[in-house]
């Protein structure tokens, strides 16, 4: 299976990053919206394992889930710097500021936030079942969390979001994600995703072999 | 259940405590600030302030009771001890933080329009933070990392309250503001959320 998704990470990988597109900053759609998608691509997988590791406790599904969310919280960081880029240079003025009052990038820190102290609490526990059941309860409280402040507070207060397709500002299918760009966005999504899922295999493989030299030991 | 309850509200050291806590933490604002705070200033502070000693108060909630709780452990479920756990920090925290509003307001003023919206906000977020709060001080404890760990695992997820929190009390200071309908249902929501959560993580965490 990890071979699988090996080589279909692999296949849909190559031809991304060679697409001649435009010179323009709107080149950043192909990482910057990718990058958010692979990364809740990758906390599901982790919340899909954790609530797994509950239901029936074994080393397996606890190593998916922290290393995916570990994964995860990269392209997280990815993401937000890429964003933090593309604002720099299309919000407010140009080339001034790294940060926006907006209600997604409020949603973004929160997730990363909550990620990092998934990590600080899996460091604090030594038991490992311990850990991995504090950890896993952890995971389904902040993905939950997550998803309620990313998807439903900004529909709420018509607190508008500066991104495209809110708050009145058009989206990107009206006027510039053309049939040309199109073709190059769907397989870069379906790229970083299998990246993603692919980087979280390795690191699943790197964390059981790194266990299993820790048991023979 | 009721008798622990019970015991937990005859121990006058951590009413006492919580109560010193507010009236420094208070004063010290007023020192800072003295009288002339906007109205958005009064509101920031005084979440922040909320979110402060509701961590203070949480924090003495479970705290030094390890043999204690082995003999409830013997005696009841988890889900019973997490919805007693629920209900009984819930109403201590709404006690201390309307006591921090009466010492905000003696010191600092009051520049709330409509005291009712307020106080509905006030009981629902409150309500919602303790609950929260005492989820992450469970998790906190079983790592082992006190109250650090408990503020990093915490904060994150108590800021979807905090917002829908300031913004309605921000409302409340408009006499004939409208629509806060809505980000009350959404606080209702949210409680009604974080406590099934709590219900159902709970047990897990319970077991050892």
């Amino acid at each position: 299976m990890l071979f699988l998704v090996y080589t279909a990470a692999a296949g849909f990988l190559v031809p991304v990053p060679a697409k001649p597109i435009l010179h323009e900053t709107i080149r950043n759609l192909y990482f910057h919206v990718c990058m958010w998608f692979s990364m809740m691509f990758i906390f599901t997988v982790s919340l899909v394992y954790s609530i797994k590791y509950l239901m029936n406790p074994d080393e397996e599904s606890d190593i998916i889930a922290s290393e995916s969310a570990n994964t995860g919280l990269v392209f997280g960081v990815l993401g937000l710097v890429t964003g933090m880029l593309w604002l720099r240079y299309t919000w407010g003025e140009t080339g001034k500021d790294w940060w926006a009052p907006d209600p997604k990038l409020n949603g973004a820190l929160i997730a990363l936030l909550s990620y990092f102290a998934y990590i600080v609490l899996r460091m604090s526990i030594d038991d490992e079942q311990k850990k991995a059941r504090v950890a896993a309860v952890y995971n389904i409280f902040a993905y939950v969390m997550m998803i309620v402040f990313v998807m439903i507070y900004p529909r709420l207060n018509n607190v508008d979001s500066l991104h495209p397709g809110n708050g009145g500002n058009p989206g990107f299918n009206q006027y510039d994600l053309d049939n040309h760009m199109r073709m190059v966005f769907y397989p870069a999504v379906m790229g970083w995703v299998m990246l993603s899922a692919w980087i979280a295999s390795i690191n699943i493989r790197i964390e059981k072999i790194n266990r299993y030299n820790h048991n023979k030991i | 259940m009721q008798r622990e309850l019970r015991h937990e509200l005859r121990s006058r050291r951590s009413w006492l405590a919580i109560l010193l806590y507010i009236c420094s933490v208070v004063y010290v604002t007023y020192l800072a600030f003295q009288h002339d705070l906007e109205p958005t200033t009064w509101n920031a502070l005084f979440w922040i302030l909320i979110i402060f000693i509701s961590m203070f108060a949480a924090s003495g909630s479970f705290a030094g009771r390890d043999g204690e709780m082995l003999y409830i452990y013997t005696l009841v479920s988890s889900h019973k001890f997490i919805m007693a756990r629920l209900v009984y920090n819930g109403v201590f925290m709404l006690l201390v933080s309307i006591a921090a509003f009466i010492a905000y307001c003696l010191f600092v003023g009051n520049p709330v329009g409509n005291i009712m919206v307020f106080f509905a906000t006030l009981l629902l977020s409150v309500w919602g933070i303790s609950s929260l709060l005492t989820m992450a001080f469970a998790i906190a404890t079983k790592g082992g990392g006190g109250f650090a760990l408990m503020a990093i695992i915490s904060f994150p997820l108590l800021v979807p309250l905090l917002i829908t929190a300031q913004h309605l009390s921000s409302l409340s200071m408009i006499p004939d503001a409208t629509g806060y309908l809505g980000n009350m249902a959404a606080l209702l929501a949210l409680d009604a959320l974080i406590a099934a959560l709590c219900y159902l993580l709970f047990p897990y965490l319970w077991r050892d």
